[in-house]
């Protein structure tokens, strides 16, 4: 086998498996993708924000969730405006999502025409927990 | 005590300058004072380091409120144990504790290298304590666990102290995540040592493999603790979140995967250097690679540039990491790159189908898989470059490019090892791979008229069946001609093969604790879940068991409430488990936490979580998982311990009644 051969041979394979991982990640682009947006943002996507999947990131309105079963409704903020969501998906609710907490939220789902939310996923992480807010003080380095 | 780790920490930045300093000197001018000086220093960097640690202990332990670190992440209820771990629960505590493992990792190396190495070893001092710089300057001026807070009281700044702390993350509050951000933390540390000597080899131009066999066992032990780190990751995540999984392609959890996947590649494609002295840019690459996707992963769990769930607080560290990156990017490309003709090649690939080939295949996958990694945990930044709005790509996504690159490296753990260097020729193909291709193509048939019709789970368990009669065959070769030879049976010849040649068969077992792992992620394939309704009392079935509701009921504790339903599991008629799935409500947090109840078995488990009740309270909703095989991921974790430390020891030399001379020559050949 000649030097030259030998070296397209592997170019070939080389070329081969890249081709394949690039047409791999394009196809799953295809299955899988949303739009990463907060409520504001969405609201001003018009038509489009119909059209494509979405993630919506927003904090828990205190006092609006309504649990009937495993069915859940809640509503979510940003920049004062609200966006009423439905929640569809089957999985258990995160722990830190729950009413009596100011919760950053991030639901991943389709709005409906109604402009309900339809969330198959939730995600939720308590937005104040770690950050300082021991009131009348001021966080001072010596 | 707040002041006094304050002062260390003033203390240590300027001695962390200092010591770099004098170590860059001692490398450029060989000045024996000068490497006194830069040794001493990182011994010195160690100590104080230490000490901040034990004051930031102390601060915990004591309960000190007035300190913003141990309001934020314990409480006077908290048990003591649980105290001592808030040091790594929390931004500013686990970015110290960062700073203390590469600190005692640098004092470890100088002590090692204490008479040897003389060359090197300034370079190595000034990477390491550079790093180290930038960890201490980011403790001291950005995350500082040793602010506290003041008052202003007539005119004069005083701490104070609330009454209790804000608590530990309750979700924190578990055995695995008592050790896994300690273990993942000394494993992405752990790649500094072979970036340092990569660093310093670059810089003096002993570009040899000395500098590559000085950091093996560092590169070992660092891969070894980020595989463990992960897998306890995922196990901690499939305990104690509550949904039924334990990988869900979130970016911290990517993170953690980056470096791994390079160094993976690393302590694969490094035995071609050592062999064959080939590869030397990518190998440097790699580890100055997995260096820096440590650093990157530290930077992408705190930053906040991507959105994950993980409770990671945001800080303003982000910026500073950037710089840091990037400068460590340039520099090393350019260092690269003025000793590129140093790092040519001594030998060429000879053919398609041999060892170096399927090495070189394997490297491919690993940065493939890296990329596409990057990219996918990167694509709402990329996109946003672009296209000015945030696109993401959840978890079918990253399934769809990494089950084929993941299953593609399972064939080659099976292929690879038993290519010949240089050429393998077809005749010793069919006799290596013969028998076990014609009984995975039985064994593929025999799972497909069992009724498995998933395309890659099929795929999945015929190449682990493979892989394994592959790499069982190996064994059994070996240790039949051992046991002919010395006359041992044929467990003492199998156990005797394995200590004589740790690196091989401490691989092979590496590679069944792999096949072992990914036949526990193909269950995954077979999983199914149910919702149900009970009350005290009632029963359902589900998956081939019944479960019977003994009650549905609540406790407390000074802690937390509990609300629980205690279940009895049967299966054929006989009991097999008690389960008690619960949520409990933490006074001090305020937080509710999911308390998991699952009943494992080898063939699958069944994870319950109680999700919620009727509205008259009455009826627990329960969700239930099935999980096939997913004790076989935790399994193989255990096996892949057990290989990477048999890697790790030195081989076995027998004593036999050999003659003086012949003996001594033996000796050199386990040297050579």
């Amino acid at each position: 086998m000649s030097g030259k051969n030998k070296k397209i041979k592997f170019i070939v394979g080389i070329g081969i498996i890249i081709t394949a991982v690039v047409a791999l990640a394009l196809s799953g682009f295809k299955k899988d993708y949303a739009y990463f947006k907060t409520v504001t943002e969405v609201y001003t996507m018009g038509s489009r924000a119909y059209d494509h999947p979405l993630k919506v990131k927003g904090d828990l309105v205190k006092g609006t969730v309504v649990k009937k079963g495993s069915e859940l409704n809640f509503q979510i903020i940003e920049s004062g405006q609200t966006m009423d969501v439905h929640y569809i998906g089957t999985d258990p609710i995160p722990d830190t999502f729950n009413n009596d907490m100011e919760a950053e939220v991030v639901v991943s789902g389709r709005l409906a025409a109604d402009n309900v939310f339809k969330a198959e996923r939730i995600q939720a992480k308590c937005a104040s927990k770690y950050e300082a807010d021991y009131s009348g003080n001021t966080q001072a380095s010596l | 005590m707040s002041e006094f780790g304050h002062i260390l920490l003033t203390f240590l930045f300027p001695l962390t300058l200092f010591t770099a300093v004098t170590a860059f000197l001692a490398g450029r001018n060989h000045r024996e004072s000068m490497y006194q000086a830069a040794r001493n220093g990182t011994y010195a960097i160690w100590i104080v380091t230490t000490l901040a640690i034990l004051a930031l202990e102390a601060l915990m332990l004591q309960g000190d409120f007035s300190n913003a670190f141990v309001y934020g992440n314990t409480n006077r209820a908290l048990p003591g144990f649980y105290k001592i771990v808030a040091l790594w629960a929390g931004h500013d505590g686990s970015l110290l504790f960062w700073t203390w493992i590469i600190t005692s990792f640098s004092a470890l190396v100088v002590y090692q290298n204490r008479n040897k190495n003389r060359e090197l070893m300034p370079y190595v001092i000034l990477t390491m304590i550079g790093t180290t710089v930038f960890f201490t300057a980011l403790n001291l001026f950005i995350a500082n666990p040793f602010d506290t807070w003041m008052q202003n009281i007539n005119g004069v700044m005083t701490p104070v102290a609330a009454a209790d702390g804000r608590g530990l993350n309750p979700l924190l509050q578990h055995p695995a995540m008592i050790i896994h951000p300690p273990i993942l933390y000394i494993g992405y540390v752990g790649t500094v040592v072979p970036f340092a000597f990569a660093i310093a080899a670059l810089l003096t131009g002993r570009l040899g493999s000395s500098w590559i066999k000085i950091t093996r066992r560092w590169a070992l032990v660092s891969w070894g603790f980020l595989s463990v780190g992960i897998l306890l990751g995922g196990k901690w995540a499939y305990v104690e979140l509550g949904w039924g999984g334990y990988w869900a392609w979130d970016p911290v959890e990517n993170a953690s995967l980056l470096p791994w996947l390079t160094s993976t590649a690393y302590v694969h494609s490094v035995m071609i250097q050592e062999r064959k002295g080939m590869l030397k840019v990518w190998n440097m690459s790699l580890v100055i690679g997995t260096y820096l996707l440590a650093i990157f992963g530290t930077f992408l769990t705190r930053s906040g540039i991507v959105s994950s769930v993980h409770a990671f607080a945001e800080s303003g560290i982000g910026p500073a990491f950037a710089a840091f990156i990037v400068f460590a990017i340039i520099t090393s490309i350019g260092l690269i790159f003025w000793r590129r003709k140093e790092l040519s090649s001594e030998e060429h690939f000879e053919s398609l189908v041999s060892r170096e080939s399927g090495f070189m295949f394997n490297n491919l996958l690993f940065v493939l898989a890296t990329i596409a990694v990057l990219w996918g945990t990167l694509f709402p930044v990329i996109s946003e470059a672009f296209t000015g709005e945030q696109i993401t790509v959840g978890p079918p996504w990253f399934n769809t490019i990494m089950i084929p690159i993941g299953l593609a490296l399972l064939l080659l753990t099976g292929v690879g090892p038993l290519l010949a260097w240089r050429r393998t020729s077809i005749e010793s193909l069919r006799k290596s791979f013969g028998y076990p291709f014609i009984a995975s193509v039985v064994v593929l048939l025999g799972m497909f008229f069992f009724g498995i019709r998933d395309g890659w789970a099929l795929g999945s368990f015929t190449i682990s069946f493979f892989v394994l009669w592959i790499i069982v065959a190996e064994f059994l070769q070996g240790a039949r001609i051992r046991s002919k030879n010395a006359q041992e049976n044929i467990l003492t010849a199998m156990a005797m093969l394995t200590m004589k040649n740790t690196r091989r068969y401490g691989g092979y077992i590496i590679h069944i604790a792999v096949v072992v792992i990914f036949m526990g992620f193909t269950g995954a394939a077979f999983n199914t879940e149910t919702r149900q309704e009970v009350a005290t009392g009632g029963s359902f079935n589900f998956a081939g068991y019944t479960f019977k509701c003994i009650e549905k009921g609540h406790s407390t504790n000074d802690n937390f409430r509990t609300d629980f339903v205690d279940l009895q599991l049967f299966k054929d008629g006989r009991k097999v488990d008690d389960l008690r799935p619960a949520k409990r409500m933490y006074f001090a947090s305020k937080q509710p936490t999911t308390e998991v109840a699952i009943y494992s078995t080898l063939r699958e488990d069944i994870y319950v979580v109680t999700v919620g009740e009727s509205e008259d309270g009455k009826m627990a909703i329960l969700q239930i998982y099935r999980n096939p095989l997913v004790m076989w991921v935790w399994l193989g974790s255990l096996i892949l311990i057990v290989g990477t430390i048999l890697v790790l020891i030195p081989n076995y030399r027998e004593k036999k009644r050999k003659p003086a001379a012949q003996q001594t020559h033996a000796r050199h050949e386990v040297h050579a």
